[in-house]
C-alpha cells in the first residue's frame, strides 16, 4: 500500500551572505518523506543536515525552491502562517533540550497545548510525563533534572501537541551512550505509538540504522538515497 | 495567546529574578516622578498662595473708574470671593499739622489673601489681623503718626470727615507702588468714603477689585472677563502682578518642570535598559515558543500582557511609594520650609500612574517589539539576532512616547524639542568620540601592564556595547550636570538681582532746585543713592507719521489673529500710553543694547530715543523708526537709535523710553532717584519729607523683603528637586551596569577558569569601569556645556559663562561614580566560583 507523502522539497537551496561572499549551504535538494516513515539525515559536521532540518520544519526559509508539509506549501507562507503549521503538525526534540528554565517539567510539557488554548493541557502533559517515566519529577525545574531527564521532558513536550511530524536534531548529542540509547528507545517507541513521521538529524550511523531510511548529505547536496528499508 | 500562560510566565520570570531590575526601575521611576510631581505641585500651590499675598488676592482688576457690577455678579456666580479697594491722594489733618497722604479705603472682605499687621504704637512688630478698619476708624502708617504728631486714640480729618485713629498700620499685603500709593498710608473703611467728600468728579482715583477662589473658577472668570474689559481696566494675577516675583516664580516653575522632565527621561533610560536586558534574555524563550507554534502576533500579545500586568503592579506600587516618600520628605523638611504646604491632591498621583504606564510602553516597547522578530531557527543557531522586525515602528513609538512625555511634563514645546534635539545630536556626535576614545585606550593599553591591557583590550573588543554604555553613563551624568548648572546659574542670578544693599526707596517729584540739596542731605546722612534722573510725562503721538492709537489698534488686530501663546505680548505696553520719559548720557546699569547703538556721551544733535525691548516688540518698533512725542501739549520728533533690555526686577529706576541728552532740556521736568535705607533708619524719611514736602517717597523695602523670602523658598524647592533627580540618575547608572553584567560575568568567569587570579580580574574590572566613567564624564561635560548654553540663553534668559570647574568635575565624578558603582556591582563576579557563574549565564 502506498503511503501519503507528508514532506516534499523541490529544488531546495539555501545561500547565506558572508564577508567572503555568498556561501551555498544547500543546493538542489529534492526530497520526499512519507507519512509514519522514520528518516535519518546523516552527514559530516558542516554538511548542511541541520540546515535542511530547519528548512523542512519551517524554522527557516530557503533561498529558493519549495517545501510542502502535508497540504501546506510553507515556502509561500509568512511567519504567522508557518507558526500555525508548526503548532498544528510539528514537534521538535533538540540536542540542547530547549526547555524553558523558568517553568517546571509539567509546565514545559503543557506549553504546546496551552498555546492552542487546549483545556486538557495539564491532563495530557501528566499522561505524557508518566509515559516517559517522569511522573515523580513533574514539578521539578530543568536545572533540577539530569540531561537524560531533560531530554525525556523535551520528548514528552514534542508529543504533547499531537504532532504528525517529529523533527529531532542530534537528540543524543549531549548525552552519554547509555542514556542516549534509552532516550532513542523512548523516542522510537512513542513515535510508533503516535504514528508520527520522524525526521532525525544525526551523525551516529548506528542510530541512523534504526530508521526506515537514511539521507546522506555532503557539501549541501544529497549524495545517496538508500533503498527503503522498511515497508513503505 | 493564552492570558493564563502570560501570567504564568510573568510569575516565573519574577520568581527567577528576571524581572527584578525592570520592576525595580519602573517602581523607582514612578515613585520618583510621583514624589517630584506631588512635592512640586504642593510647593507650587504654596508659592502661588504665598505670592498671592502681594496682591491680597488671586486676581485683580484695576482701573481709574468703577467696574460694571456684572463682573462682581459673574464672580459670585462662579463662587469667587471679592473685595474692593479705592486709593487716592489727599491731605490729611491732625489738630495742628497736615500731611499729603495716600488714602486707601477697603471693604470688609479685604484682604482676600495675606494679612494686615497693626500695632498700638508706631514702628512696632504688631499683631496680625484678617480685616481692615471698622467704619469711623482709621489706621495710619507708622511714620505718619510722628509727622502728624498723633498717637492711637487721637482724631484725624480726611476731607470734611473726622476719624478715630485706632492703630498704627505696620504692614499691608498689597502695598505696592503706583501713583496713588506714593504717600504714607491712611487706611479707612469703604463705607466712610462718601462722607469725606474728597472723591469728586475729576479726582484721580485708583480702583482695585480683588477676587479669590478655586483655580478652575478663576480661570473661567479670567477667560470671561479679560476680553470684555475696556482699555481703562487691567486684569492680572500673581505672575503678572509684580515683575520681580513673576520672574522668580516663572523661572522656578520652569526649573521644576525641567527637573520633572529630566526625571522622566532618566527613568525612561533606566526602563529602556532593563527592558533591553529582559528582552535579550528572552530571545531563546521566544525561539522555543515559536518552534512550538507561537505566532509573531501571539508573541506580541504574550509580552504585552506581561508588560501591562507588570505596569499595573509597578505603577501602583511606585505611586504608593512616591506618595509615602513625598510625605516623608515634607515631614522632614517642614521645619525648614518657610511656608505652609497645602494638602496633597490626587491629580499628581494619577499623573504618576499615567506617566509610569506611558514610560513603560514608550521606553520598553522597542526592545519588546524586537521579540516578535526572533527567528525560530535560533534554537539551532544561537548566533541569530532578532530579524524581520520593523525597527522603525518600534523606535518611532519610543521617540514619540519620549517626546510626548517631555512635552506633557514641561508644557513647553520649545524646551522639549531643544532637549530632545540636543540629546540626539549629542548621542551621535558623542558616540563617534566615545568610539575613538575606546580605540585610543586600546593603543595605550598595549603599552601598559597586564591589568590595564586586559581591561582596555576588553573595552575595545566590546566596542559597540561599551560605546552605548559610555553614552548612557554620559547621558545620565550630563542631565545631572545640566540640572546642577542651571540651578547654580538661577540662584546666582537671583542673588545678584537684589543685592544686599539694593535701593529700597524711590524719591520722585523732586523739583530741579531741590536736586542738589537732597543729594547733599543723603550724603550727609551716609545714605547710598543711585543716579538722579529727570522725569517728564509724555506719550508717543505718531509712529512714522501714522497716529499712534491707529497703530496700536492695527497691532492688536494682528496679535489677536495669532495663537494663544502670544497673549503676553498682547498685554504688553502700548505705544500710545502715557509714560515717564527721561534723558541720559550713559546707558543705565543692567541695561543691555540689543540692536542699534547707544549715543556717545558728548552727543549733540537731533533727538534720539532708546526703547525698552517689550515696548518695541509689542508695538513693532525698530531702530530707525521716526516717533513724534506729545509732551505737555508740545510735539517733539525723535529717531529710534537703539532697543535695549531692562532688568525690571533690579529695583532701580528703569524707563521704557530714554532720550538723548539735551533733547528734553526745554521741557520742565521733575527728578527721581532711589536709595537704600535700613529699617531702623526709616525715621529719616520724616526729616527728608519735612524739608522737601513737594517730593514723594515710594517705599519698596517691604516688597524687596517679600521677594527675597520667595526666592529663598524657591531655591530650597529647587535643591530638593535636584536631590530627587539624583536618585533617578543613580538608578540609570545601576541599570546600565546591570545590563552589561551578563557579558562581563561570562568573560571573567572564562578568564578565571583559565587561571586568571582574582586580583587580575578585579583590577581589570576597576580599570574598565573607571575608564568608562572617565570617558563618560568627559563627554557629559562637553554635552552639558552645549545644552546649558542653549537653556540659559534661550529658556531662562540668563547670561551664559563657561564653567571651568566642570571640566575637572565631570571626568572626576564619572571616574569615581562609575568606578565605584561598577566595581561594587561586579564584586560577585570575583567572589563567585566560575563554574557557578557560567551555569547562571547558561
Amino acid at each position: 500500500m502506498n503511503k501519503e507523502i507528508i514532506i516534499k522539497t523541490v529544488d531546495l537551496s539555501k545561500t547565506v551572505s558572508t564577508s567572503e561572499g555568498e556561501l551555498c549551504i544547500l543546493k538542489g535538494i529534492d526530497l520526499e518523506i512519507k507519512k509514519s516513515e522514520s528518516v535519518a539525515i546523516v552527514g559530516a559536521s558542516g554538511s548542511g543536515k541541520t540546515t535542511l532540518l530547519s528548512l523542512i520544519a519551517g524554522l527557516d526559509m530557503p533561498s529558493s525552491g519549495e517545501i510542502h508539509l502535508g497540504r501546506h506549501t510553507i515556502t509561500l507562507m509568512d511567519e504567522e502562517q508557518r507558526a500555525n503549521v508548526r503548532a498544528e503538525m510539528v514537534g521538535f526534540v533538540f540536542q540542547t533540550f530547549q526547555l524553558l528554565a523558568s517553568l517546571t517539567a509539567l509546565e514545559n510539557v503543557m506549553l504546546p497545548a496551552e498555546l492552542k488554548r487546549d483545556r486538557e493541557a495539564e491532563t495530557k502533559a501528566k499522561e505524557l510525563l508518566k509515559r516517559v517515566g517522569l511522573d515523580h519529577r513533574m514539578n521539578h525545574y530543568p536545572r533540577q533534572l539530569s540531561g537524560g531527564e531533560q531530554q525525556r521532558v523535551a520528548i514528552a513536550r514534542a508529543f504533547a501537541s499531537s504532532a504528525e511530524i517529529l523533527f529531532a536534531d542530534e537528540p543524543t548529542g549531549n548525552l552519554d551512550t547509555t542514556t542516549g540509547g534509552t532516550i532513542i528507545d523512548l523516542l522510537f517507541e512513542l513515535n510508533q505509538d503516535f504514528g508520527s513521521t520522524l525526521v532525525l538529524v544525526t551523525h551516529d550511523l548506528r542510530l541512523a540504522e534504526r530508521c526506515d531510511r537514511s539521507i546522506q548529505i555532503a557539501s549541501g547536496m544529497i549524495v545517496q538515497v538508500p533503498e527503503v528499508l522498511a515497508a513503505g | 495567546m493564552n492570558p493564563a500562560l502570560a501570567l504564568k510566565l510573568l510569575s516565573r520570570d519574577w520568581r527567577s529574578g528576571e524581572l527584578t531590575l525592570l520592576l525595580g526601575s519602573l517602581i523607582i521611576a514612578v515613585a520618583t516622578v510621583t514624589t517630584i510631581t506631588l512635592f512640586v505641585d504642593r510647593l507650587q500651590q504654596a508659592l502661588v498662595q504665598e505670592s498671592a499675598q502681594f496682591l491680597a488676592a488671586d486676581r485683580v482688576i484695576s482701573g481709574r473708574g468703577e467696574l460694571d457690577p456684572e463682573y462682581l455678579q459673574k464672580a459670585e456666580s462662579l463662587g469667587l470671593e471679592h473685595a474692593q479697594t479705592l486709593s487716592f491722594l489727599s491731605m490729611v489733618f491732625s489738630a495742628d499739622r497736615a500731611q499729603f497722604s495716600s488714602v486707601k479705603a477697603v471693604t470688609d472682605e479685604y484682604p482676600l489673601r495675606g494679612n494686615l499687621i497693626i500695632s498700638d504704637e508706631a514702628f512696632r512688630k504688631g499683631d496680625v489681623v484678617a480685616r481692615g478698619p471698622a467704619p469711623g476708624k482709621v489706621w495710619l502708617e507708622s511714620r505718619l503718626l510722628p509727622s502728624l504728631d498723633l498717637k492711637p486714640g487721637d482724631m484725624l480729618d480726611i476731607g470734611v470727615a473726622t476719624f478715630f485713629v485706632e492703630k498704627a498700620l505696620i504692614k499691608e499685603p498689597d502695598r505696592g507702588g503706583g501713583f496713588n500709593n506714593v504717600g504714607p498710608r491712611v487706611m479707612m473703611n469703604m463705607v466712610d468714603v462718601p462722607r469725606t467728600e474728597v472723591v469728586q468728579p475729576g479726582s484721580r482715583l485708583s480702583y482695585r477689585y480683588l477676587f479669590s477662589g478655586p483655580e478652575s473658577a478663576l480661570v473661567e472668570f479670567d477667560e470671561w472677563a479679560r476680553p470684555k474689559l475696556g482699555e481703562d481696566f487691567r486684569m492680572f494675577g500673581v505672575k503678572e502682578g509684580t515683575e520681580g516675583i513673576g520672574n522668580a516664580l516663572a523661572r522656578a516653575e520652569r526649573f521644576l518642570l525641567l527637573g520633572g522632565l529630566l526625571g522622566v527621561v532618566l527613568a525612561g533610560v533606566a526602563i529602556a535598559l532593563s527592558a533591553q536586558r529582559y528582552s535579550l534574555r528572552h530571545y531563546d524563550h521566544v525561539a522555543i515558543l515559536k518552534t512550538l507554534g507561537a505566532t509573531p502576533n501571539g508573541i506580541d500579545s504574550l509580552f504585552i500582557t506581561i508588560f501591562v500586568t507588570l505596569g499595573l503592579v509597578a505603577t501602583g506600587m511606585g505611586s504608593a511609594l512616591g506618595f509615602v516618600s513625598q510625605m516623608g520628605i515634607v515631614s522632614i523638611l517642614q521645619p525648614f520650609i518657610p511656608i505652609e504646604l497645602p494638602a496633597p491632591g490626587m491629580q499628581p498621583v494619577i499623573l504618576g500612574l499615567v506617566t509610569g504606564f506611558v514610560c513603560l510602553l514608550s521606553f520598553a516597547l522597542p526592545p519588546l517589539i524586537r521579540l516578535r522578530g526572533i527567528e525560530p531557527v535560533r534554537v539551532i543557531r544561537r548566533d541569530l539576532d532578532a530579524g524581520g522586525v520593523n525597527d522603525r515602528l518600534a523606535y518611532a513609538c519610543g521617540i514619540f512616547g519620549t517626546l510626548g512625555l517631555m512635552w506633557w511634563y514641561s508644557g513647553d514645546i520649545l524646551l522639549t524639542l531643544m532637549i530632545f534635539t540636543g540629546a540626539v545630536v549629542s548621542i551621535i556626535a558623542l558616540g563617534i568620540v566615545a568610539y575613538g576614545m575606546l580605540r585610543s585606550g586600546r593603543l595605550l593599553g598595549m603599552q601598559a601592564g597586564s591589568v590595564w591591557r586586559l581591561a582596555l583590550a576588553g573595552m575595545q573588543r566590546r566596542g559597540q556595547e561599551n560605546t552605548v554604555q559610555i553614552l548612557v553613563f554620559s547621558l545620565a551624568i550630563m542631565l545631572l550636570l545640566i540640572l546642577f548648572l542651571v540651578r547654580t546659574a538661577l540662584i546666582d542670578e537671583w542673588a545678584t538681582q537684589i543685592p544686599e544693599n539694593a535701593p529700597n526707596h524711590f524719591a520722585i517729584n523732586i523739583s530741579p532746585e531741590d536736586v542738589q540739596p537732597i543729594r547733599a542731605m543723603l550724603i550727609d546722612n551716609e545714605i547710598a543713592a543711585e543716579a538722579i534722573y529727570p522725569m517728564i510725562q509724555g506719550r508717543i503721538s505718531l509712529v512714522n507719521g501714522k497716529r499712534a492709537r491707529d497703530y496700536d489698534r492695527q497691532n492688536e488686530e494682528q496679535s489677536q489673529g495669532q495663537e494663544q501663546g502670544q497673549d503676553q505680548d498682547a498685554d504688553g505696553p502700548r505705544s500710545s500710553s502715557n509714560r515717564n520719559l527721561t534723558y541720559a548720557r550713559s546707558l543705565p546699569d543692567d541695561n543691555v543694547i540689543l540692536s542699534g547703538e547707544w549715543w556717545p556721551e558728548d552727543y549733540v544733535g537731533e533727538p534720539l530715543v532708546s526703547l525698552e525691548r517689550d515696548i518695541a516688540v509689542r508695538n513693532n518698533l525698530k531702530v530707525g523708526d521716526e516717533l513724534t512725542f506729545d509732551i505737555q501739549g508740545r510735539q517733539l520728533g525723535a529717531t529710534v537709535a537703539s532697543i535695549r533690555s531692562v532688568a525690571w526686577d533690579n529695583m532701580q529706576p528703569n524707563f521704557y523710553i530714554i532720550f538723548s541728552p539735551e533733547s528734553l532740556e526745554d521741557f520742565p521736568s521733575t527728578f527721581m532717584t532711589s536709595f537704600f535705607l535700613e529699617r531702623e533708619d526709616k525715621i529719616f524719611l520724616n526729616e527728608l519729607l519735612r524739608a522737601y514736602p513737594t517730593m514723594t517717597v515710594l517705599e519698596v523695602d517691604a516688597i524687596i523683603a517679600q521677594i527675597k523670602t520667595i526666592i529663598a523658598q524657591v531655591t530650597m524647592a529647587i535643591e530638593l528637586v535636584l536631590g530627587l533627580i539624583l536618585i533617578s540618575g543613580g538608578m540609570v547608572l545601576i541599570a546600565s551596569i546591570q545590563a552589561s553584567m551578563d557579558e562581563r560575568f561570562k568573560q571573567h568567569a572564562i578568564l578565571r577558569t583559565l587561571g586568571a587570579s582574582q586580583r587580575l580580574v578585579m583590577g581589570s574590572l576597576i580599570v574598565e569601569f573607571c575608564a568608562l566613567g572617565f570617558f563618560a564624564g568627559l563627554l557629559a561635560t562637553i554635552g552639558s556645556e552645549i545644552t546649558v548654553y542653549a537653556l540659559e540663553t534661550q529658556i531662562f534668559e540668563l547670561e551664559y559663562s563657561l564653567n571651568p570647574v566642570l571640566w575637572l568635575l565631570g571626568p572626576a565624578v564619572g571616574t569615581v561614580l562609575i568606578g565605584t558603582v561598577g566595581t561594587l556591582a561586579t564584586l560577585r563576579v570575583v567572589r563567585t566560583p566560575p563554574t557557578i557563574v557560567l551555569r547562571e549565564i547558561a
